[in-house]
């Protein structure tokens, strides 16, 4: 039996799959990156393999992706994460039209086409509005714990809007939305949806193709998923561990390369 | 044309449109009226009538199609021109001020957005693009153009803008270039501008169908010139102390000069209008009841805070007496003279405050403080519009030391608020207001 | 000739005033050089000047792209303290304000010279009009620099030939899989064009001409690059290290202007104004989405790329108002497209090369 894996070194967590030569999960890992992507894609990796029991030489080859795939010596090849997610997002969903992807620092919308294979993709700009670390930085400021905004945002009576999409602006929009007594939690779906409206922008430019499968640590936010479905009026699956989709993929693409 | 659609369109016009309006004041009556704030004087009494106006102008819109040759014109265009063919014209920029004083910006930049267009474009054009794709409007419904005319006197940004209307309904843009006057105006450039004039007639003539009659021209253009006119001389009754309105409520009285230029329509309202501020002159009613400063507005109204920052200067007795965007369609009329129409025409538009040099602008901006009185300066920084808002940091810096007077910078956007900081802005108008009170 | 043995713009502008050459310095996009040449000046077109923006900010809002604030910032810098003019082409608003800003309110070191270019569609009286610019910025020049001696426009215009002549070479060699550099050398070597004097960069060219290899270059897929100008280099040298084969180009600084030599017949400026109508279509022009669109095709066909990277300097209104309608034309012909907004001053940075390398994948 051989195995492969794929590393997902992005900005703010690092995550590895392993899988055997038939495309089954042996073990995977999702650890937060710091200051060195080189150590972080390492721990990733030895994370996953205690799981799948297994040791680094029995790894016939290694692909590494994301923000930081530069930064790994042991990976045999790299791949851009658009690439990573299209053919995870595949294995997990042999159907998928488009996958969702909002991580730490892009969000990204990637349209599919024949076999796993990327059709389109349309990434965000130079600017955190529409991506995780808009809602980590409010969470911050409402302190609120990032694990829990999904959680208040579905529990919320009402809405109250956020106007601005800038993140500096939106930061003081919101201290004094709360200075006003808005409760935090219509304050937070409303956050949610100003995330949800600046990603869904971005899909006018590729269209909407369904099975819309959402990916990346955003996706783990019920509040975002729910708003994110809501308004482009489609169901939205989410993986059971939507961190690791690109990771696979890259493990995905590793057993292909050793082909 | 056809005949059916001409006889729709005037029935709508004489007996659908008066119907439609008595019903709807009959079931406003129910409505409760708003609580009045005494910081303002006696609201203007023609403002119902403005109403009925704008609202019978996209109303009838909707059945001009077939009626009549319909265009899409910007603001500084010479319409004079089109009017002569009696095209049924659509501003989308009046159309975006509406939307967005509606506040329905963001929902219409954010469809022009989805088809790829970018959030550093002019609000105008992403809200006129919104509305091209998802045909949603607070006007109800919009006519399809048979032909787009633009004038670059205000801004490039309407030729891309107007490209891609041209591009996607496949339909003849006619473009009126200007160049812009970096020094006094050349007469070079008005023999360009005439010549164009002289081309496009011929193109008009094919898309109205119709010959071109110098005659019924120059009764429009006169029409037209006293139209411009009056809404100057309606502006200019904010010299006196206290000025009978305020910048906020021109901002809205302009409609008809910029999109029912040419019509009897608007010549009429400004009569009205003119008389009522005339009167109010007269009795000492000011806008706003208690004018302790008065102040000049720089650039396009922030559309969807007009009533907020109204009500905001009101209440410290600071009124706006002056704007260079309200004053732009009365500046440059009477250069027009039927004794040389096309140079004339030419001159008109081409001297109108965007199409010219900055020092141009600081001078004109010299001159109505003083002949308004002004005591202070707010300069809106509209991130829409580059023309307007490029060389405002040192424009401001200038006419602030010649003139002595406080001036501020508040950073914004015309209508799409997505872009504005209301905090920031009021931390900034707030050091504007102590420098003010205590000048 | 490699690119190192290219003379720095600083280096060359200190060898030219040395010399007691005349200069001035000139904004984007379209003018007419030839005239200042004919009046022995050297243009010096200010793109991107490498400076980190601090004065420029205090007259510039956030929203102003970064080729209107690093030109501000180097002559706020003291970078055009030696210059004889300024010239300003009307190419968009920012430009335009620009120009004003300077002249009227900033007491520039050097006089300002204007240029109104007409814009599409082109009326009839676009020629004489354009002709009457040409006459007038004579005029300008003649009083600043004096008089242009004697055969000295004829002179400028078999120059001017010669460029577009050698340019069109090294476009052709490279559409045709035949000249082994990448974009960095390419657009380095091309570049040059901004800063030296004919007289000192034909030979440069032809040198280079004749030495470069015909293989050696990217390898991988062939991309069609629109956008303003091939910068910031990091950019290109991104591109490279990518082995993207940069096919062919549609930027303004380039290949919209370059390739097209005034025609030998008529007076010299009646052949600058046909030199500058025959032009290829572009945004700052104001030409029709279906003219751009059409010449795009063509230019992708005639080098084989797969497809089209837009690369968009941030807030450039013109170019980003024709995106949507390209892109989606682009799409139905088959070709996919890429958009990365760069500003000058800055690196390409991770996220814009990851895309970058995406894109090579999916078109691979």
């Amino acid at each position: 039996m051989s195995y492969f894996a794929g590393i997902d070194v992005g900005s703010l967590s690092s995550d590895a799959a392993v899988i055997d030569q038939d495309g089954r999960l042996k073990g995977w890992s999702v650890t937060e990156t710091g200051p060195h992507s080189t150590n972080a894609a390492e721990a990733a990796l030895d994370a996953a393999l205690t799981m799948a029991g297994l040791s680094r030489d029995e790894l016939a080859f290694v692909v590494a992706t994301g923000y930081g795939r530069a930064a790994v010596p042991l990976a045999g090849k790299k791949i851009t994460e658009i690439s990573c997610h299209a053919l995870g997002a595949y294995s997990l969903f042999p159907d998928v039209g488009t996958v969702i992807d909002i991580g730490g620092q892009d969000s990204k919308v990637i349209r599919l086409g024949e076999n796993g294979r990327v059709a389109d993709f349309v990434m965000n700009d130079k600017c955190a509005a529409g991506t995780g670390r808009f809602l980590e930085v409010m969470a911050a400021k409402l302190g609120v714990g990032l694990n829990d905004l999904g959680r208040l945002s579905l529990a919320a009576g009402g809405e109250v809007s956020i106007s601005s999409v800038c993140t500096v602006f939106a930061e003081s929009e919101v201290v004094s939305l709360v200075a006003k007594n808005h409760p935090i939690d219509q304050v937070i779906k409303g956050l949610h949806r100003s995330v949800v409206n600046r990603v869904a922008a971005m899909t006018g430019n590729i269209g909407i193709k369904p099975r819309v499968i959402m990916s990346g640590g955003v996706a783990k936010n019920a509040g975002v998923v729910a708003l994110m479905s809501e308004r482009l009026g489609v169901d939205i699956s989410v993986p059971e561990e939507p961190q690791i989709v690109g990771a696979l993929g890259a493990a995905l693409m590793a057993a292909r390369e050793a082909k | 044309m056809s005949l059916s659609a001409k006889a729709r369109m005037q029935f709508m016009k004489d007996l659908g449109f008066p119907a439609m309006l008595s019903l709807a004041k009959a079931t406003k009556g129910k409505r409760k009226p708003r609580k009045a704030n005494p910081d303002f004087g006696p609201p203007l009494k023609c403002a119902a009538r403005l109403k009925e106006i704008m609202t019978r102008h996209y109303y009838l819109s909707r059945f001009a199609p077939g009626a009549r040759p319909v265009a899409w014109v910007t603001s500084g265009a010479p319409v004079e021109l089109l009017r002569a063919f009696d095209f049924y014209t659509i501003y989308p920029e009046n159309h975006g001020a509406l939307c967005g004083a509606q506040k329905m910006g963001p929902e219409l930049c954010v469809a022009a957005e989805e088809e790829g267009y970018s959030p550093d474009l002019c609000s105008y054009a992403r809200v006129d693009l919104g509305h091209f794709f998802s045909g949603k409007t607070p006007a109800g419904k919009l006519p399809k153009p048979d032909l787009l005319f633009c004038s670059n006197n205000i801004c490039q940004t309407v030729v891309y803008w107007y490209k891609v209307l041209a591009h996607r309904l496949n339909i003849p843009l006619v473009l009126f270039d200007t160049p812009f006057n970096y020094g006094e105006i050349t007469e070079a450039n008005i023999a360009y501008m005439k010549d164009q004039i002289l081309e496009m007639i011929p193109v008009l003539e094919k898309a109205a169908g119709k010959a071109f009659n110098m005659e019924r021209f120059m009764r429009l253009a006169e029409l037209s010139k006293s139209t411009s006119q009056l809404w100057g001389q309606c502006l200019e009754t904010m010299q006196t102390r206290p000025a009978p309105m305020t910048i906020f409520d021109a901002f809205v009285h302009l409609a008809p000069v910029v999109s029912l230029r040419g019509l009897p329509v608007a010549q009429d309202y400004y009569e009205i209008l003119l008389a009522e501020l005339t009167d109010r002159v007269e009795r000492g009613i000011g806008a706003i009841t208690n004018e302790k400063k008065r102040l000049m507005w720089d650039n396009i109204a922030v559309w969807y805070k007009v009533r907020d920052f109204s009500e905001l200067f009101a209440a410290r007795g600071m009124n706006f007496v002056a704007a260079t965007y309200t004053n732009a369609w009365a500046e440059t009329i009477k250069h027009l003279d039927m004794s040389h129409p096309w140079e004339s025409l030419a001159k008109t538009y081409s001297l109108v405050i965007l199409n010219n040099n900055l020092e141009h602008r600081l001078g004109l901006m010299e001159k109505m403080v003083r002949e308004y009185a002004v005591d202070g300066l707010v300069v809106h920084s509209a991130r829409s519009c580059k023309p307007y808002s490029l060389g405002q940091y040192d424009l401001k810096r200038l006419l602030s030391h010649r003139l002595g007077i406080p001036a501020v910078v508040i950073e914004a956007d015309i209508t799409d608020y997505r872009f504005f900081s209301e905090e920031q802005a009021l931390t900034r108008l707030e050091a504007f207001f102590e420098a003010l009170e205590a000048a | 000739m490699s690119p190192a043995q290219l003379p720095s713009r600083g280096d060359y502008f200190k060898q030219w005033r040395g010399g007691g050459g005349k200069v001035c310095a000139v904004f984007p996009a379209q003018y007419p050089k030839e005239l200042l040449w004919a009046h022995g000046v050297l243009p010096m077109e200010v793109w991107d000047p490498p400076l980190a923006p601090a004065r420029a900010q205090g007259h510039l809002q956030p929203y102003i792209c970064s080729v209107v604030r690093q030109g501000l910032e180097l002559l706020l810098a003291g970078g055009m303290d030696e210059v004889g003019a300024i010239l300003f082409p009307h190419t968009c608003d920012s430009l335009q304000n620009l120009a004003s800003l300077v002249a009227d309110y900033l007491e520039p070191p050097a006089p300002s010279l204007f240029f109104y270019n007409p814009k599409a569609p082109f009326a009839a009286a676009a020629k004489g009009f354009y002709v009457s610019q040409l006459q007038a910025l004579e005029d300008d020049l003649a009083l600043i620099f004096g008089p242009a001696p004697e055969g000295a426009m004829e002179q400028a215009l078999e120059w001017s030939r010669r460029l577009s002549e050698l340019y069109a070479r090294a476009y052709a060699r490279r559409a045709a899989g035949e000249l082994g550099v990448g974009a960095a050398e390419f657009y380095r070597l091309l570049r040059a064009g901004e800063y030296l004097h004919p007289q000192d960069y034909i030979p440069l060219l032809e040198a280079w001409l004749n030495e470069a290899p015909a293989q050696g270059g990217p390898q991988g897929q062939g991309i069609l690059l629109s956008g303003v100008l091939p910068s910031p280099p990091d950019l290109m040298e991104t591109l490279d290290g990518l082995d993207l084969r940069v096919v062919h180009d549609d930027l303004l600084s380039m290949s919209r202007r370059l390739l097209y030599p005034p025609p030998g017949k008529g007076g010299p400026l009646e052949a600058l104004a046909d030199c500058f109508l025959a032009m290829p279509p572009c945004s700052t022009r104001g030409s029709s989405l279906s003219e751009r669109l059409e010449w795009l095709g063509g230019l992708a066909q005639s080098g084989g790329a797969q497809g089209v990277v837009f690369s968009v300097v941030k807030f450039c209104e013109p170019e980003l108002f024709d995106l949507p309608e390209l892109r989606r034309g682009l799409k139905e012909a088959g070709l996919p497209s890429l958009v990365l907004e760069v500003d000058v001053n800055q690196e390409v940075g991770g996220q814009a090369a990851t895309r970058l390398e995406a894109f090579g994948e999916m078109l691979s």
